[in-house]
């Protein structure tokens, strides 16, 4: 069946919760683009968020949509992923959701490589308890719980992405949803582990790391770039001065799937008799 | 020369006592191989057509470190340890001081006399002491100090009589694997440790000797691969875990075995992440379990909660262990049952499963899958480390008595719009659909959600979402593992207990009615939803209540309270040292008990 798709069938009826002007919208709206470009059914896509001012974003999507706990999107979304390989599966969260409370995950996901699109909405702050330091606040940064400036050093998500073993590393701006959109398409059609960090910004409590700032502070890698290369993607990441936006990285390697060696047919879709011959004969061994 | 040194008294001057409940320890030092001697000890009593329950004992460490092994073979089936140790094969000191004083009036110790002398301190002279240089012989007429376990095995078997065909073709078998090279050391390791007792000993010179039985066709299992071999028989094709003792083994169990039914085993880099794995792969639609113990059952709390709220079918098996914290690691203990009860914050439906044997482990675990998706809850399975690694010999199990029973899964696509994941319905439970049903997409959140899922604050909503949730609970009640009424229902002596403690309840209160003291004994298998009509029924007409179980704060005992109000006969029977119950720590209260109160006659 080749029904075009267009965002709108993968819009809820749910009002928005955001702010306006929040950053979040691009990035849902790049998702939707980009499931509708590459053709998917809402049946078919597994979308699940963290808690957050992001996380709210599994509410905006019509999908088979998961909101859980705080951190711990990347868990979920890999399960889900191995119960159905045929499901297109999606996760999203905040900064403070994927490198604080959920950062150990973030490393392993990456570690595993389950085919899956992993979206960070990055806002340098904790938007939905008002305002906090997050882990890519930049250092100083003043908040109502560090009111002399947040003494930790900023987080660099796909670096540290990239040193665990990442196979696709990406990062967009909010404000630009056609290249977002591509990044997205790209990132779902990744045969491994893929990440979209997006500067996302929060209107309401980051006056610092606003739109005017980005604009700023990011440039567009160019088509001379090689994504393929690990140590001019790490000398791109870690640079002093302007952020890089754009794929910076992919390779390929065996998914999660793969490795664990999961048959072609979806473990959901295994028929279960207890009376099976072989499973009945597992009680040879302690006869 | 006679390395007998002194002869119990029970012992001495009879010639062959035929018992028929013994039990072996091995003592010595972790590492030392005593686990496998161990195990072909259990496999030859099996053999011998005995009834067998092992209890292992061991630190928390690898290498080093006392550790024991305990061994019990009869013509009833015991879960338990006996009240006393009958015969200790001792491998150092150490295993002969922190042992002595379990071992039976006319018992006997084995002391492996190759380099260490026993101090006279520990010399109990009501029991007969053997000392045999077990490593000397290893050594020297074998050539290998490592097989001088099997050199024990050898002087075991020709002390209480094991029967010789028997213990070759077991170690043939357990060796094998190994090699011709290794059964064939093992081998002459049996018939040197057998030659010394004859050189050194009179015949039949313990006083125990075991008569075999015809064996029948019969398992011997350890509690933690009957859950494992339930869930999978269940269907469950997803297990998510951490390494955490006395938990690993179900791990171990389904990464070996899910693969070969096209499922898979996880091992996650912590219990937030094991715990959210399972209710991904649940929430798609896949049978899913994760194994852990106290310190992991705390890291798993916020999201069992989750998966209460989503109405996600989720089983998570609790082998508890003592704690607080890290405890001790390897010892038994029950102090997890409010934890599992009433822990989290909100308010969910769940059902706690406790199953009393290895055979009930097997059929608790498959249950619990039926019942996570007709209810659509977490289920758990709370065994201890008493009961799930212990081992005990069983008949076959039934794979004919496993149903897969899905409950309102919705199979067949769905009108989107019209189709409510968490619609109101008279017993709680809404049709569930899985990612990829045609019209079934759907928001899951865990903030409080109307009947279609979307997040809403609503009072109305909230109270009516509240009520349905929990009434599955009631839904699930009369459809949950009843509990099981041992010894004398008449009797006016009452007793509650649970899991590994069914073992020795049901022993003493076999000891009890001998006694002139009749019990009667509730071995509740499921502790939540918590049976009150069965527990307030079961007290009616008793003069005393005994509420047996591993924990200091009496939280069984609560739960009865709660029930059947504040009794002045209630009585606490507790135990919190890591250890399980030997029998006797439960006859003694209740006898005490019994003739103050009029009982009976003692
Ligand atoms: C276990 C737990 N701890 C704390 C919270 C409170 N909390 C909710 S969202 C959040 C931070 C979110 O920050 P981020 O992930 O950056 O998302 P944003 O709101 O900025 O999009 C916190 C601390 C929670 N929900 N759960
Ligand atoms: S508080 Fe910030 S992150 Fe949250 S919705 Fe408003 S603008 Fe967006
Ligand atoms: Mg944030």
């Amino acid at each position: 069946m080749t029904t075009t798709m267009t965002p709108k069938d993968f819009a809820t009826a749910t009002p928005s919760w955001w702010c306006p002007g929040c950053g979040d919208y691009g990035v849902l709206s790049a998702l939707k683009a980009a499931l509708a470009e590459l053709g998917k059914q809402p049946k078919d896509v597994a979308f699940v968020s963290g808690i957050g001012c992001s996380g709210k974003i599994s509410g905006y999507l019509h999908s088979y949509a998961f909101h859980g706990v705080h951190g711990r999107a990347l868990p979920v979304a890999t399960a889900v992923k191995l119960a159905n390989r045929d499901l297109t599966v999606i996760a999203a969260g905040g900064d403070g959701d994927g490198y604080a409370i959920g950062a150990g995950h973030f490393l392993h996901a990456v570690r595993r490589n389950p085919k899956m699109a992993y979206v960070v909405m990055d806002n340098q702050t904790y938007g939905l308890t008002k305002g906090q330091s997050s882990p890519t606040s930049q250092t100083g940064y003043i908040t109502g719980t560090s009111p002399q400036g947040n003494p930790d050093a900023p987080i660099n998500g796909l670096a540290v992405a990239l040193a665990a073993g990442g196979t696709f590393l990406a990062r967009g701006f909010s404000a630009n949803p056609k290249h977002l959109v591509g990044l997205m398409k790209e990132a779902v059609e990744h045969d491994g582990f893929a990440i979209v960090e997006v500067m996302s910004p929060c209107v309401t409590y980051n006056k610092i790391n606003t739109y005017a700032w980005f604009k700023q502070n990011v440039y567009y890698l160019d088509d001379g770039y090689d994504a393929t290369d690990r140590v001019r993607a790490f000398e791109a990441l870690t640079a002093e001065g302007k952020i890089p936006l754009g794929v910076i990285y992919r390779e390929q390697r065996p998914t999660l799937e793969t490795l664990t060696h999961l048959g072609a047919t979806p473990i959901v879709d295994l028929r279960l008799d207890p009376q099976l011959r072989e499973l009945v004969a597992i009680q040879d061994a302690y006869a | 020369m006679s390395a007998v040194e002194s002869r119990g008294a029970a012992a001495a001057g009879s010639d062959c006592v035929i018992v028929n409940d013994i039990e072996i320890m091995f003592g010595g030092q972790a590492g030392d191989g005593s686990l496998t001697t161990g195990d072909l000890i259990a496999g030859v009593f099996k053999r011998m057509g005995l009834e067998v329950y092992t209890y292992k004992d061991f630190p928390s460490r690898i290498r080093g470190g006392h550790t024991n092994y305990v061994i019990r073979a009869g013509e009833h089936a015991n879960y338990g340890t006996a009240d006393f140790v009958d015969g200790l094969i001792a491998f150092d000191v150490e295993a002969v001081e922190t042992h002595v004083h379990e071992l039976r009036p006319g018992g006997f110790v084995v002391f492996d006399s190759s380099s260490e002398t026993l101090p006279d301190g520990v010399k109990r002279d009501d029991i007969t002491w053997y000392l045999v240089p077990i490593g000397k012989i290893a050594k020297e007429e074998i050539g290998l100090e490592l097989v001088r376990n099997t050199v024990s095995l050898g002087v075991l078997a020709r002390l209480i009589g094991m029967d010789p065909a028997i213990v070759r073709a077991d170690v043939a078998k357990v060796y094998g694997r190994k090699g011709e090279r290794v059964v064939d050391l093992n081998l002459r390791a049996i018939e040197a440790g057998e030659t010394y007792v004859d050189q050194h000993f009179a015949e039949w010179p313990s006083g125990y000797g075991l008569q075999g039985r015809p064996d029948v066709d019969r398992l011997i299992m350890m509690g933690n691969d009957a859950i494992g071999y339930g869930a999978l028989a269940a269907g469950c094709r997803f297990m998510a875990g951490y390494p955490i003792t006395p938990a690993t083994d179900v791990l171990e169990f389904m990464a070996k075995f899910l693969p070969r039914y096209g499922g898979v085993a996880i091992q996650a880099e912590d219990e937030l992440a094991a715990i959210n794995m399972v209710i991904g792969a649940a929430f798609t639609g896949v049978r899913s379990m994760t194994a852990t113990s106290g310190p992991g059952q705390a890291l798993m709390t916020e999201a069992i909660g989750l998966a209460g709220v989503l109405e996600i079918p989720i089983v998570v098996v609790e082998c508890a262990r003592t704690g607080p914290s890290t405890g001790m690691p390897t010892k038994t203990e029950q102090s997890n049952l409010n934890h599992l009860i009433f822990g989290g914050h909100g308010e969910i439906p769940k059902i706690v499963l406790a199953p009393g044997t290895v055979e009930d482990s097997f059929y608790l675990s498959a249950a619990a899958f039926d019942l996570a998706e007709r209810y659509q809850c977490p289920v758990f399975v709370l065994t201890e480390q008493a009961l799930c690694q212990s081992k005990a010999t069983l008949p076959r199990l039934d794979l004919g008595r496993v149903s897969v029973d899905r409950g309102k899964l919705v199979t067949e696509p769905v009108v989107f719009g019209e189709y409510k994941r968490f619609a109101f319905t008279d017993d709680g439970v809404s049709p569930r659909v899985t990612p990829g049903l045609e019209g079934g997409m759907h928001l899951a959140a865990g903030s409080e959600h109307g009947e279609a899922g979307v997040i809403t604050e609503n009072p109305k909503n909230r109270a009516r979402m509240m009520e349905k949730r929990m009434r599955k609970l009631e839904s699930a009640l009369a459809h949950v593992p009843p509990p099981l009424v041992h010894g004398d229902a008449k009797a006016d002596v009452a007793i509650f207990g649970y899991g590994a403690n069914r073992g020795p309840i049901v022993e003493a209160q076999r000891r009890l009615a001998a006694e002139g003291v009749p019990t009667r004994f509730l071995e509740l298998r499921t502790l939540w939803p918590f049976p009150e009509e069965e527990v307030r029924a079961f007290v009616a007409g008793t003069r005393a209540v005994f509420v047996v179980e591993n924990n200091y704060t009496g939280q069984l005992d609560r739960l009865v309270r709660y029930v059947v109000g504040p009794l002045e006969r209630m009585h606490r029977v507790l135990k919190y040292d890591g250890r399980p119950f030997r029998p006797i720590e439960i006859v003694e209260p209740i006898r005490r008990a019994a003739p103050a109160r009029g009982l009976a006659e003692v």
